[in-house]
């Protein structure tokens, strides 16, 4: 069974009418030229993946039945999985073995809490945005509470940097002195030039080289933490590109070398591991609210590029069933002007980056450069878990256009005095959305994500300031 | 402003000390701590209100509105709730093991680094800490504006900020020289809400400028000073406000090591960030405080802002302390790589604790602080402000000079994201990278 997930390219289950796979990004592993014409796509079926059973396990804590995240083959449902070269399987494996045994390690979770705490600056506060919850309320005085879940506290101002600072250290207990990451406008590879710098760790980032013009002050600061920045030429030069550089890499240096992937995407035990070191986020959270008010929140809401900051808040709540749990894409210049980034909302189903999980794609499999104002968002795929919880319907996700997130970004700075990122933006214009259906007192927590401070020029271009 | 050589064959007054309970709230009474007198303002010979008339009567409202405060519970669960959900408080006290292996001795020898992370602050530095405190005071006494000055632009951010959570009105009035080296903090300002009013020069320009705005509008305006400087109450209460700094250290440090710190290192702009951090220890004489001020170009060339080491005594923005001034009595241009460290003045208090000897002050150079900022970030992957890198830079000469285990606690005042262009220009110019 293990050979054939490997070697197999596999295809979406026989229900889907139009199947589509890209193969490019696959064919990537093995360096073909990026423009050479693909052929269609062979007729090879894989019965793994037809008609997957969905599996349920025992919850410890409440003896309910609840869904499997993911199975042992990686699988969140159909989505999910291993689609990588040969080459790569062992060190996914060890990944995991070891993933798996430090989370039961006690010193090496009382390492990472004191890293957290100390260099992170966790917990970050949950922070009752009192002018945000006026500006929404209704003429009769009722609306929604909305808090703020701060990660734009955390150090390097982002919630990247739970994840990169639990992976390095995974890194080092594996022995690698080796760190490579892919990062888009440069902050994932910021955060992973953090850390790499404060344990001594070699650090290598991939960035496509139109990014890095883009973001030269980005690419200027991974330098001053001691990163190696390397230029990635291929493809149209952005975060998709880099990425495929990076496995590339991965692949050549697997002994030596530990992938700091930066989303929930990619192969197993990628999607779970970076879910595992962001799911701080909900932990804290159900903790604070119940300090703060007694109770659950009612609403989760946050922006969705890969999903790492969306799934650490959300999975402490998953099996909340009455926790409504709303995640925001980006839509761009608009859905129908097709530069977008709204993978769940107008995506389909194939594989990208070693997970299958919704992507956009065009008729010949070829991956669409997505858009949007906010980097971040950026990507043409999504982590499968997100996948997952949209196709069972247990998550809601929606879109929200460039010019309404930079409303957002305004708002907020002059609501609240918080410059929030522009990722973090598109979270916050779904209110609009949101909160005049909300009856009065409904408790809503937002994933602040990041700070804008990065986007601020951007921002000023375009809004009248 | 008129500027006093008041010091020069004066009989003054010689600083008394009295024993009284501290008032800082920190672990129970020490009733024989040494606390500074202070008789209408005064720290010994330093600070006062050297002001126009028609200021007295506004700074004596000040002064009693926040005496009242301090025992207003309500006003102190807000002001904690908001340090804490807002600003994020408490700040780790973060031991830097890559930093302080680096500056032991061959034989393995050497001090144990900790740095107290005001970097993490909402905003990025310790300024948020007074911002919004007093931003409570301003709508406590029923003010609708709020006018700043602000020079690297960190206060003038963390202003603007604390005022639109409490829809404040805020003008910022900041030099044009500084507008351009900090045009990053300007935007983010504006995007705050605030109004940036540009003044011909630097820091101290747009202080005389703010400070002359409030003047005109006593009634409806609330001056939010930055630093420990300007007439009493102002010194005192922003010294106030930022010792949160210090009481959170005092209890890390017992938390973490049982004990106190051994010597606590600060920059030294006009002072705030450091008497932030020692206030809580003052009375603790086991405890060195070191004060680092900027050298910039270094001290013969003129270009600094070393007020402690080449200052003289006067009168300047209504308070009495060192100041760099010329024959003439007026004030010499500061110069610093790091712009929230150029004042030509410090705070009185910070004079005081200079002449009876219980701070120590040292001077950095623009190059032994962008060295410190590379350091820091390639060893602890913490880009610190560049005036924060004038403390870290300090260590390089202080800690061959500690016993093995001194613990010592740097206040990383602010991140550094801000200076980034200024060092990538300056390394560019043929210095490393």
């Amino acid at each position: 069974m293990a050979a054939a997930l490997s070697s197999v390219v596999a295809l979406p289950s026989s229900s889907l009418s139009k199947p589509k796979l890209s193969i490019s990004s696959l064919f990537k592993y093995y360096s073909l030229a990026p423009s050479a014409r693909r052929p269609s796509p062979p007729s090879i079926s894989c019965t793994l993946t037809r008609d997957p059973t969905v599996q349920m396990v025992d919850d410890k804590e409440t003896n309910i039945r609840v869904l499997q995240r993911p199975d042992s083959f990686g699988r969140f449902g159909k989505f999910g999985g291993k689609y990588v070269p040969e080459t790569l399987m062992h060190a996914l494996t060890e990944l995991e073995s070891a993933f798996h045994s430090l989370a039961a390690d006690e010193d090496f979770q009382k390492e990472l809490d004191g890293i957290l705490r100390d260099y992170v600056g966790r917990e970050s506060p949950l922070y009752f945005a009192e002018r945000l919850t006026d500006h929404y309320k209704r003429s009769n005085g009722e609306g929604p509470h909305i808090y703020l879940k701060r990660e734009d506290l955390n150090h390097t101002g982002a919630h990247k940097i739970n994840n990169a600072v639990a992976q390095a250290l995974l890194a080092k207990r594996l022995g690698k002195k080796r760190i490579i990451a892919e990062t888009g406008a440069g902050q994932h590879g910021v955060a992973t030039a953090t850390v790499c710098a404060r344990f001594g760790l070699q650090c290598i980032i991939y960035m496509g080289a139109q990014d890095m013009e883009r973001q030269s002050l980005n690419v200027f600061r991974m330098r001053l933490l001691g990163a190696e920045v390397r230029a990635v030429h291929s493809g149209t030069a952005t975060l998709k590109d880099a990425t495929s550089q990076a496995i590339r890499d991965w692949v050549t240096n697997v002994e030596s070398t530990h992938y700091i992937l930066g989303s929930v995407a990619g192969p197993h035990p990628y999607p779970m591991m970076v879910r595992e070191f962001h799911a701080v986020i909900g932990k804290e959270t159900r903790k604070q609210a119940m300090e703060k008010w007694g109770g659950k929140p009612d609403i989760l809401v946050a922006c969705v590029g890969g999903g790492s900051n969306a799934m650490g808040l959300f999975h402490e709540f998953v099996n909340d069933t009455e926790v409504r749990l709303i995640g925001i894409e980006a839509a761009g210049f608009g859905l129908d002007s097709g530069k977008h980034a709204a993978t769940l909302t107008k995506g389909e189903v194939g594989v990208l980056h070693g997970a299958m999980s919704y992507l956009l794609q065009d008729d010949d499999g070829q991956i669409i450069e997505p858009h949007s104002i906010s980097a971040g968002l950026d990507y043409p795929g999504v982590g499968p878990e997100h996948s997952f919880l949209k196709d069972i319907g247990r998550a809601e996700y929606y879109s929200v256009t460039d010019q309404e997130a930079l409303e957002a970004f305004k708002r907020l700075s002059r609501l609240e005095g918080i410059i929030p990122a522009l990722e973090t933006s598109h979270a916050l214009a779904y209110l609009e959305k949101l909160c005049p259906t909300l009856p009065d007192g409904t408790k809503l927590v937002l994933n602040c994500s990041g700070r804008g401070d990065k986007d601020v020029q951007t921002a000023i271009k375009y809004l009248e300031v | 402003m008129i500027n006093c050589r008041l010091s020069t064959g004066h009989i003054l007054p010689t600083p008394t000390y009295k024993s009284k309970p501290c008032n800082t709230g920190g672990g129970g009474s020490d009733v024989s701590s040494l606390a500074v007198l202070l008789e209408e303002g005064k720290f010994g010979r330093y600070g006062g209100k050297f002001v126009p008339e028609t200021l007295i009567s506004c700074l004596s409202q000040l002064e009693a509105e926040f005496s009242s405060i301090a025992h207003d519970a309500g006003f102190q669960m807000e002001l904690a709730t908001t340090l804490k959900d807002y600003v994020g408080r408490e700040t780790p006290l973060y031991f830097a093991q890559r930093l302080t292996e680096y500056h032991k001795r061959p034989n393995g020898e050497g001090p144990e680094i900790y740095l107290k992370r005001e970097d993490l602050n909402h905003s990025g530095a310790h300024k948020i800490n007074n911002a919004v405190a007093q931003a409570m005071l301003a709508k406590r006494m029923g003010r609708k504006k709020v006018v700043a000055a602000t020079g690297a632009g960190q206060h003038g951010v963390a202003t603007a900020a604390a005022c639109a959570r409490l829809s404040l009105e805020c003008t910022i009035y900041m030099g044009s020289k500084d507008i351009q080296k900090q045009a990053h903090n300007v935007s983010q300002m504006k995007l705050l809400g605030a109004q940036v009013n540009c003044v011909d020069g630097t820091f101290k320009d747009a202080t005389s400028e703010a400070i002359r705005h409030w003047v005109g509008n006593l009634e409806t305006v609330f001056y939010l000073s930055g630093t420990v400087v300007g007439p009493h109450p102002c010194p005192t209460m922003v010294r106030e406000f930022q010792s949160v700094i210090g009481k959170e250290t005092k209890k890390q440090a017992m938390e973490k090591w049982g004990g106190k710190p051994d010597v606590l290192l600060a920059c030294v702009g006009s002072g705030s960030n450091a008497l932030g951090l020692f206030h809580e220890f003052i009375g603790d004489k086991d405890v060195r405080l070191i004060g680092v001020e900027a050298a910039g170009l270094g001290l013969e060339s003129g270009r600094h802002s070393a007020t402690l080491s080449t200052g003289e005594v006067g009168v300047y923005h209504g308070a009495m302390s060192y100041l760099l001034q010329d024959q003439d009595g007026q004030i010499i241009g500061p110069y610093s790589i790091g712009v929230g460290l150029e004042y030509p003045s410090v705070g009185p208090e910070v004079s005081f604790l200079k002449d009876i000897k219980r701070a120590e002050f040292y001077t950095v150079t623009d190059e032994e602080a962008l060295e410190a900022f590379q350091t820091l970030c390639k060893l602890e992957g913490i880009v610190p402000a560049l005036e924060a890198s004038h403390a870290l830079a300090f260590l390089s000469k202080l800690c061959p000079t500690m016993a093995n285990g001194t613990r010592i606690v740097v206040n990383c005042s602010g991140r550094g994201d801000k200076d980034l262009p200024t060092v990538e220009g300056r390394l560019k110019q043929g210095m490393d990278l």
